[in-house]
């Protein structure tokens, strides 16, 4: 699996490629939580891109929900982009889909932290 | 005599999450042969992940001298997958819903949920140490799997 980590102003964007299974998702655990302790306790604004994603299980979700209850805790908010219709279906069927909040394009999900 | 044809694939794996992916492969391509729809194959791919993991790193505890079986039996009807670990087993009614209100932002607990929302039966026995799953297929086998066309009625 490979992570793309980069920032446009103060949102930090993960381009997340390949599978979000079993032993692979500690590394997207690892670089959320090194922004989460970077950022100091100030707010974290952070898209998780997921178009090159194609498959998640328990552990996947796992990360991104405690992504989302680190990053709400200090005031921030963590959003999911390009996600397929495989995940999306796995979100709702976890009762996420109220949780987080999902773009289909970059711009709308930098513009909905405005 | 119309016996029914029964295909048995057998995998062993030690106990290492490094492993999962054999799972993968191995799944993924028994579905595609199967026939499963696109939806039905994801399902099933997520469900035997779920319950690799869930043997490896729940029941074995990732103990490297410990092994989890995986047995895939087709058939004409459905996919079944028996898998057996060797740890000390759970029992399913004390593991907590996660889809309670209090549990929805925990970042551990869906694997079984999942298991059993994907599948068409989950059963356990012997205490959780082996887990029977099964998914109805959708489409009839192939002359090349059954060495014959099955008859619709």
């Amino acid at each position: 699996m490979q992570i793309n980590l980069r920032h446009k102003g103060s949102v930090t964007i993960l381009d997340i490629e390949g599978n979000l299974v079993g032993p692979n998702t500690i590394a997207l655990k690892n670089i959320i939580d090194d922004q989460i302790r970077s950022a100091d306790s100030e707010p974290v604004y952070m898209i998780l891109n997921m178009e090159r994603v194609q498959m998640m299980d328990s552990s996947g979700l796992g990360v991104i929900v405690a992504a989302y209850a680190s990053i709400q805790r200090n005031k921030g908010r963590v959003v999911l982009l390009n996600i397929g219709g495989n995940i999306r279906s796995l979100i709702i069927m976890a009762k996420l889909v109220t949780i987080f909040d999902r773009y289909d394009t970059e711009a709308e999900a930098i513009a909905s932290f405005l | 005599m119309d016996e029914k044809q029964q295909l048995r694939i057998s995998l062993t794996l030690s106990s290492s999450m490094q492993l999962i992916y054999l799972l993968d492969t191995v799944i993924s391509d028994i579905l595609k042969e199967m026939k499963f729809d696109e939806e039905a194959q994801e399902h099933v791919n997520l469900a035997v992940i779920e319950a690799g993991t869930n043997a490896i790193k729940h029941g074995n505890k990732e103990d490297i001298d410990k092994t989890a079986t995986f047995e895939f039996i087709i058939d004409e009807e459905k996919l079944t997958i028996i898998v057996t670990d060797e740890g000390e087993g759970f029992e399913r009614e004390e593991v907590a819903n996660p889809l309670d209100p209090e549990n929805l932002l925990k970042s551990s607990g869906r694997g079984l949920f999942l298991m059993e929302a994907c599948m068409d039966e989950v059963a356990y026995s012997e205490n959780g140490t082996i887990v029977k799953m099964v998914k109805m297929r959708n489409s009839p086998m192939s002359e090349i799997e059954n060495g014959r066309s099955i008859d619709a009625n």
